[in-house]
């Protein structure tokens, strides 16, 4: 098609959008509705999404190591387990018995012996698939942090406890995993690692926070596609009011020779303007209730942890002008493509 | 291939003096009815021919078969070379650029005044603007309507605005005129004047086939009459009497 031809039929694009301006407000109105939906439901999944990082970060779990506060607290049965090969291989050598220290502990009764040991075994979870970090809490860096965390005011008391009875805590792997979906299974390979105990952990949380971020997810596409759906609806039918309204000078071109592709750009252009106009305002007016809403969300709740619009203003923008040029464009060839094959009649009267 | 040279050849059709041929024509609407049968006919290259008849003798159904907004059952079509048979739908504006028509109601687009209505056509084609520039004002003067480019078709009488559809149908030269009653709404003498210049237009070498009701027209003007009856073909009477 030349050149002129093309700039004819997208001036004849925009003057059919303000001829049929009422129309095409009334389509702009609905559109900018279903986008600012589409936007909201955007937001309000990432903001969702966020919270529940932030929260899966904050779920670690914590690998207690068989060290030797662990025999010295635990059944003589499972210090037996652990120390058994050893004991085993000792008795058929013939050596003599392991003296037992003050407190009748050997050293075959427990795995790790000291902290490069304990540093060895967290190395060996951090090789796992699906582990972010892993970090070494000695037994007393872990008491100093439960002190910190939920015993303030009463540290004069854990003192004396821990004076008493000496620290009760274990040393301990604190590891972050990548896929919170995968808990469970990088789970059962940390508990198989030789010299680890038991491991504290928010499993169920995890689970639900790994389903809800999917749900999420899910729930924002089928949204999206449905308010998609909509927005396509809308387009279509102001385009086919358009076509019906432009019957006599569809004929006319038809019967002078006119390509299909000639009779459709202009109705193209509309689409396309119409789905342009509608993304610009959606914007502004999203952006308005986005900022409306956050500022007093974090008045009321005391916070700043939330997404600032202009992190996904870009994305925004690009996804409703693909809304609206996708809906406009499949709107209009789907119309105009229906009438010619089917309806527009160039020699029959009108 | 451009759409300004279409190589005839391609379309199946024959580069000769004729014009119109149908070759054992049937036309039979999926309800139905019956509408042309068996119809064989050719028209030359710059005959003025005169097809009339009663209503649904298949006048409109030989006038859609021509401009292959309807496809015959049976036998072959051929129109300013082009093989309406084998054409592909695609081709057709190509076929619909090589006429011109003429409504019956005039259908000039209200909004646009006479030149753009007349401009209209040509920008359809793909016409450069000064081009149309050109030749647009040359098709209002031919129509006697030079002074009136600027008027609204509101602004007009049913013989002017039937003048000003008749210098669209002109302005891209088209090798074939086709008029559907044009005579059918405007007044005797206005009659008359459309007639003589397509009468006019014919002996400049552009073939014209006018369907009319009115036999005061066809008695006037001594050209060729095929009269269509209940679909078929009863009378074909040549210029000056004599029948084929």
């Amino acid at each position: 098609m030349k050149l002129s031809s093309l700039r004819y039929l997208t001036k004849e694009g925009f003057k059919n959008t303000w001829a049929n301006r009422l129309m095409s407000v009334a389509s702009i109105g609905v559109l900018v509705a279903c986008m600012v939906a589409i936007g909201l439901a955007v937001l309000i999944s990432e903001n969702a999404k966020l919270a529940l990082g932030n929260l899966e970060k904050q779920n670690v779990v914590m690998a207690y190591m068989k060290d030797y506060t662990w025999a010295f607290y635990s059944d003589k049965e499972d210090n037996e387990q652990a120390g058994n090969a050893e004991n085993a291989e000792q008795t058929e050598t013939g050596d003599d018995a392991e003296q037992p220290d003050e407190n009748g502990i050997k050293s075959s009764d427990y795995v790790i012996h000291n902290e490069e040991e304990a540093k060895a075994l967290c190395d060996k979870i951090a090789k796992l698939d699906n582990v972010e970090s892993v970090e070494y809490i000695s037994g007393e860096e872990g008491l100093e942090d439960i002190k910190k965390d939920f015993l303030k005011g009463q540290e004069e008391y854990f003192t004396f406890l821990d004076e008493k009875y000496g620290n009760p805590l274990s040393g301990a792997a604190k590891v972050t995993m990548k896929d919170m979906s995968l808990f469970s299974a990088t789970l059962q390979k940390i508990e198989k690692i030789e010299g680890v105990d038991k491991i504290q952990s928010y499993g169920d949380l995890a689970e639900k926070i790994s389903a809800l971020k999917k749900g999420l997810g899910i729930a924002g596409f089928w949204i999206i596609a449905i308010l998609m759906i909509i927005s396509l609806v809308i387009v279509s039918n102001t385009i086919r009011i358009t076509m019906y309204s432009r019957k006599l000078e569809i004929s006319i071109m038809k019967a002078v020779g006119a390509t299909d592709s000639f009779v459709r750009i202009p109705f193209i252009v509309e689409g396309i303007l119409i789905g342009l106009i509608s993304a610009i305002f959606s914007e502004g007016l999203l952006y308005f209730c986005y900022r409306v809403a956050t500022e007093t969300i974090c008045a009321t709740l005391g916070t700043n942890d939330i997404i600032k619009y202009s992190d996904l203003a870009l994305n925004l923008f690009g996804l409703f002008v693909i809304i609206g040029v996708v809906a406009g464009v499949i709107g209009s060839i789907t119309m105009i493509g229906k009438y010619l094959h089917k309806e527009g009649s160039e020699f029959a009267a009108i | 291939m451009s759409e300004k040279t279409v190589d005839l050849q391609s379309f199946g059709g024959e580069n000769n003096n004729t014009v119109i041929e149908f070759k054992d024509v049937s036309k039979t609407y999926q309800n139905g009815t019956h509408a042309l049968n068996d119809v064989n006919i050719t028209i030359n290259k710059g005959e003025f021919v005169f097809v009339v008849g009663s209503s649904g003798a298949g006048k409109s159904t030989f006038m859609k078969l021509i401009m292959r907004e309807e496809k015959a059952n049976t036998g072959s079509i051929t129109v300013n070379g082009f093989n309406l048979r084998k054409m592909k739908r695609k081709h057709i504006p190509m076929l619909r650029r090589t006429m011109g028509i003429v409504f019956q109601d005039f259908r000039l687009i209200p909004k646009m005044n006479v030149f753009d209505n007349v401009a209209f056509a040509m920008r359809v084609v793909g016409a450069p603007s000064r081009q149309i520039r050109r030749e647009v004002p040359k098709a209002l003067a031919a129509v006697g309507l030079g002074d009136k480019a600027r008027s609204m078709p509101n602004e007009l009488s049913g013989g002017e605005q039937q003048r000003v559809g008749l210098a669209r149908a002109l302005v891209n030269n088209p090798a074939l005129i086709i008029a559907d009653e044009p005579t059918g709404n405007v007044d005797p003498n206005m009659s008359y004047e459309i007639v003589s210049m397509l009468t006019a237009i014919n002996k400049q070498g552009t073939t014209v086939l006018m369907v009319t009701h009115d036999h005061s027209l066809v008695r006037d003007f001594k050209h060729r009459v095929i009269m269509l009856d209940d679909g078929k073909i009863v009378a074909d009477n040549l210029p000056g009497g004599d029948e084929e």
